[in-house]
């Protein structure tokens, strides 16, 4: 792939040219209710889940991995916290417990791939049904009651305090998402990440530590997607062993129009925080204008292809 | 060019599949648990009924994800965001959806619950079936069958499901004013598919041979049971009520497999849900909680009218 500089351009720019079309689309469409603070307050705040689980994923998706576990693994983090505070936990303690489950099992992840020689697709398509086993299990099959604490707060759409305009779980995102942007362009890790999603065994040849590097990543992605169960709570108040079913597809999506290769070695955290923005501003502007269910399923379906074929004609690959 | 092409695309589409809502008109936001089961169509049907009359538009939207929590809530806010005049909701969750509908209510959106209970009270009124009385309706109709005397058992739908907990919890209370029937069994579940109602069903079936009457709370609970009674030939010979009705249950209540079942009224739910919300909003005083009524189906009512309707409800064509 011979990439000129005009081209890397416009493929950085390819999602950002996605969400603006939504954005006109649904601007055209509603104009008094789509285009407000509330609603885009509103967005920001449904965008976080998938957008933390986005980040992570795309360390994953860049390395040439996939990780199918990370909706159970939502639905555990919001359970250990459930449990926690139950049992009398202080908040931090519970929410800090949610967020390392969620990395134990995106190590346990990374361990299983490079120990065992299976396929990602295949090792996390095993842990997604024994997380899920797991959630349901330390939930006794039913959802948690927990008693009210501040961590309702962090997704609070109108927070407190007022000078933070958006939810302290959308600083959260947007703090960790220019850090891990960073890590990813910068970094050792993240220069070895795209090193082996670009060609595995040359990485090794370089003397990349692949293997262990992997597992870093899979943890990485974990604690991401830990925090992600963390605000999954946070917004249910409840701990939900069913929450996020199916919602690593979303997140995928999300990477995917952001303009990663699943093939690994191409892809950004911004371009995955803008695919998270499209996915959302989809399903709200279709609740605005009216959109049945069916209609806004085909639709969102239509668009990720779309926009992945625009990507890989203006790529010319 | 091409991006311009597709945006054009987009938005007739979007324009052909929104609502063809006249500005003028007040919008009532419908929000069920999930828009597939025939249950929510009649539902729908019933909120459609009471918007023509009273000339308001209805704004029929579940969680994308059927059962999904989170999307529940994001179509409550979204409504919200919208400004619809008020919002009728069938909460997934009596806990997780408290918090936005509070938000809604802070909003001046006033909140109609129904079928399903919420904690707090942001919410203007909850429009519901009975289902402690539904439970106890079953009983009194198993009791009867049986000649107060007997062997029953009940096969539980799932743990925390609230609705059919008071069912449960009605059918026991009810049946203990039977001195002559003893419960056998009470504590096994029946599971959220058919298909584990059906292998849960199987095995008591095994364990008990010897058995009178069964009660199961719930849809696919008792059409589970039914299935497992075909299989090992003891159908028509237990006595068996169940509750809520499908055309394969009302087809077993004609031939005599099921002897009863409980019948809630979705139709008037929705129907009701929307008015109550009306009411609201003209300023009148609503009732805290209103109950839409539960009906005993049996194969010798099965054909009047008001009871083949709620067996069998006929939906208008706008409702897919």
């Amino acid at each position: 792939m011979s990439d000129s500089n005009a081209v890397r351009l416009v493929r950085r720019l390819g999602p950002f040219l996605g969400l603006a079309l939504v954005l006109v689309l649904f601007t055209a469409l509603e104009p008094d209710r789509f285009p407000t603070a509330v609603n885009f307050r509103t967005v920001l705040t449904q965008t976080v889940i998938v957008g933390l689980g986005a980040v992570g994923m795309t360390f994953v998706v860049v390395s040439g991995g996939i990780d199918l576990s990370v909706g159970s693994s939502i639905a555990l983090s919001t359970i250990v916290i459930a449990r926690l505070l139950r049992d009398g936990a202080s908040p931090a303690a519970a929410a800090l417990a949610g967020v390392v489950a969620g990395g134990v099992v995106g190590v346990v992840n990374g361990t299983l791939i490079t120990r065992l020689r299976i396929a990602p697709f295949i090792v996390t398509l095993g842990t997604l049904q024994i997380v899920r086993g797991t959630a349901k299990y330390l939930a006794g099959e039913q959802k948690i009651d927990a008693p009210a604490s501040w961590l309702a707060g962090l997704m609070a759409k109108s927070p407190d305090p007022s000078w933070l305009i958006v939810a302290p779980g959308v600083w959260a995102l947007i703090l960790l998402a220019g850090f891990l942007a960073f890590v990813l362009r910068r970094s050792i890790l993240g220069v070895h990440t795209y090193a082996i999603g670009s060609n595995e065994s040359t990485a090794v040849l370089c003397g990349i530590k692949v293997d262990r590097t992997k597992v870093l990543i899979y943890g990485l992605s974990g604690l991401m997607t830990g925090l992600a169960g963390l605000m999954q709570f946070s917004r249910l108040t409840v701990g939900d062993p069913t929450a996020a079913t199916g919602l690593e597809l979303n997140i995928i999506a999300a990477v995917v129009i952001g303009g990663a290769s699943l093939s690994g070695g191409v892809g950004g955290i911004a371009g995955s925080l803008v695919g998270a923005l499209v996915m959302a501003f989809l399903a709200n502007g279709c609740t605005l204008v009216g959109v049945p269910n069916y209609a806004q399923e085909i639709l969102v379906g239509a668009i990720i292809v779309a926009v992945v074929a625009i990507d890989r004609s203006k790529r010319g690959t | 060019m091409r991006l311009g092409t597709i945006l054009a695309v987009l938005a007739l589409l979007l324009a052909a599949c929104g609502d063809s809502k006249s500005p003028s008109k007040r919008v009532i936001a419908v929000i069920p648990k999930g828009t597939t089961h025939e249950f929510w169509k009649s539902i729908h049907a019933g909120a459609l009924k009471a918007a023509a009359e009273s000339g308001v538009d209805i704004a029929w939207k579940g969680p994308p994800k059927e059962d999904d929590r989170d999307e529940q809530i994001k179509v409550v806010e979204d409504s919200v965001t919208r400004r619809v005049a008020a919002i009728v909701l069938a909460p997934l969750d009596e806990a997780a959806l408290a918090t936005p509908v509070a938000e809604a209510a802070k909003d001046k959106i006033p909140v109609v619950v129904i079928d399903s209970d919420l904690k707090g009270d942001a919410h203007a009124s909850f429009v519901a079936t009975d289902n402690e009385k539904g439970g106890a309706m079953a009983a009194e109709r198993l009791g009867t069958l049986l000649g107060g005397k007997g062997r029953v058992l009940m096969l539980r739908y799932q743990v925390g499901s609230a609705s059919t907990e008071k069912r449960e919890r009605g059918f026991l209370a009810g049946i203990a004013k039977f001195p002559g029937i003893t419960m056998v069994s009470d504590n096994q579940y029946a599971g959220a598919t058919a298909e584990a109602a059906y292998a849960a069903a199987e095995n008591l079936l095994q364990r008990f041979p010897e058995l009178d009457g069964i009660f199961c709370p719930n849809e696919s609970a008792t059409f589970g049971m039914l299935r497992a009674l075909t299989s090992v030939g003891r159908n028509g010979k237990v006595k068996f009520v169940g509750f809520d009705a499908s055309a394969k249950l009302a087809e077993a209540l004609k031939t005599g497999d099921i002897h009863g079942l409980v019948l809630q009224n979705p139709f008037r739910m929705g129907y009701l849900g929307v008015k109550t919300a009306l009411d609201v909003l003209d300023g009148k005083l609503v009732e805290r909680r209103i109950d839409t009524g539960v009906a005993m189906a049996t194969p010798d009512n099965m054909t009047t009218p008001d009871i083949a309707e709620l067996l069998n409800p006929k939906l208008p064509e706008n409702v897919r």
